[in-house]
């Protein structure tokens, strides 16, 4: 056996083809190769050490079944193994069914809080080898077509700060619009003086204000 | 020992006053059976804040399964990232209402490309079989985040004339409700704050360097009152 083969996990060497999945040999033949048929690409290889599914170059699959759960924690011993020995984001898929009902909790609190990989729970294999679909498209698309990645364009900075200003007490918006053509920014109205401010404002306004940006706790 | 337990901080969580009628078995059960210190307060589209830095949004499973409101979720979760470092979704299970038998709710492919979506974009995903679980989670979230010194410290409400100071804090874009508080407590004036420098204010409003730089820029952008005039901004 090639030292290779016996490495918990294959660095990061996978370069996965965009639509496929790279799976451990052990899954030949299982309940998810067959749901993933048709729909994606799965290449299956040997020693993938602790991993059940490269998704890409950065992400993998670890699988925790009904059974692997029931036995024990030798789970726990097999993914604390492949994070000290791997950088690669895992995403645990742990079935929860009637019987490992009552460990989710725990499981869950170990994997997610205590070494902060992803955990998302299925049923079956049937419903592991739809997520696991759904991964790899999400894996296949480019960075802009995930909504929580790109960068909302950012709203118009006049519009919030008109905004901010007229939270001040006395300040409604077409006071906000003359102190600000006055004082062109929210730190430069904030050092005006009353008299300052009496040139936009009147002076019980500008009182108010300036009390407002002065009053301390 | 008593010295030990003095240091021991309470643990607070900020809850999002809507959640008085959808979750009010969480707040009660934060209460009683985790001790923990609650505030209820309008939040402005989050459900729980458990640190200084993390948002907790609170959804149940069938309101994930279906693609009709994923235009609301993502709208919600994208206004969180640009508030908070950090952001965790509970997948509550729905509850069966009295009377009702417990409907088999099929997973649909929405949901799972939600989950990857989620997970790609490092959003933290907890899941809940009821609401004294999620209460147990949130409870846990926020000691983890206590183990890691950003847990909220000045929870107090703002009362009277600070909350017009609370609210101007609160209409600066990416600035927290729980940032917004610590700028309340940890500024003597406003004037002060528009006067900080960024280190100030990350350490005062108990934000990262980047947010700070953000807040900065914001309290000394120069208004363009052309832009405002030609009426884009109402």
């Amino acid at each position: 056996m090639t030292a290779k083969e016996r490495a918990p996990v294959q660095a990061g060497a996978f370069s996965v083809p965009y639509g496929h999945v790279i799976g451990h040999e052990k899954w030949r033949g299982s309940q998810i190769a067959q749901g993933l048929q048709g729909k994606i690409k799965l290449i299956l290889e040997d020693g993938l050490g602790l991993v059940d599914f490269h998704l890409s170059n950065r992400s993998c699959i670890l699988y925790i079944s009904e059974a692997d759960l029931v036995a024990g924690n030798g789970f726990k011993r097999r993914l604390v193994r492949f994070r000290n020995a791997s950088s690669l984001h895992g995403i645990v898929i742990v079935e929860k069914t009637q019987i490992t009902d009552q460990y989710f909790l725990a499981v869950q609190k170990f994997i997610v809080l205590e070494l902060g990989m992803t955990l998302l729970p299925v049923v079956n294999q049937g419903e592991a080898s739809q997520l696991i679909i759904q991964l790899v498209h999400e894996q296949s698309k480019d960075h802009t077509s995930n909504p929580f990645l790109h960068k909302k364009c950012p709203q118009l900075v006049e519009a919030s700060i008109l905004r901010t200003v007229q939270q001040i007490p006395g300040v409604g918006k077409t006071k906000a619009v003359l102190l600000l053509q006055h004082f062109v920014s929210i730190h430069q109205l904030c050092n005006a003086s009353v008299q300052d401010l009496e040139l936009v404002v009147g002076p019980t306004i500008a009182q108010q204000i300036h009390a407002f940006f002065m009053q301390t706790k | 020992l008593i010295h030990i337990l003095r240091l021991k901080a309470a643990l607070w969580i900020l809850v999002d006053s809507r959640e008085i009628s959808s979750g009010s078995e969480i707040i009660s059960s934060l209460k009683a059976a985790h001790g923990v210190k609650v505030q209820v307060c309008a939040l402005g589209g989050c459900d729980y804040i458990v640190s200084n830095r993390m948002a907790v949004e609170r959804r149940t499973y069938s309101e994930l399964l279906s693609s009709l409101n994923r235009s609301k979720v993502t709208q919600r979760i994208q206004h969180l990232q640009s508030v908070f470092e950090r952001i965790c979704v509970i997948v509550e299970k729905d509850r069966v209402k009295a009377g009702e038998t417990s409907r088999l709710l099929q997973r649909t492919k929405h949901y799972d490309s939600m989950l990857s979506a989620f997970s790609r974009a490092g959003i933290r995903i907890l899941f809940s079989s009821c609401q004294e679980e999620s209460a147990h989670l949130l409870k846990d979230l926020a000691l983890v985040e206590q183990r890691k010194n950003v847990a909220i410290r000045v929870p107090t409400e703002a009362r009277g004339a600070k909350q017009a100071t609370l609210r101007f804090y609160l209409s600066i874009p990416n600035a927290s409700y729980v940032a917004a508080l610590n700028m309340c407590h940890g500024f003597d004036s406003v004037r002060q704050m528009a006067n900080s420098s960024p280190e100030d204010i990350a350490a005062r409003a108990c934000v990262s360097q980047q947010k700070a730089e953000e807040i900065y820029r914001y309290i000394h952008y120069i208004f363009d009152s052309q832009i405002q005039t030609s009426g884009l901004c109402t």
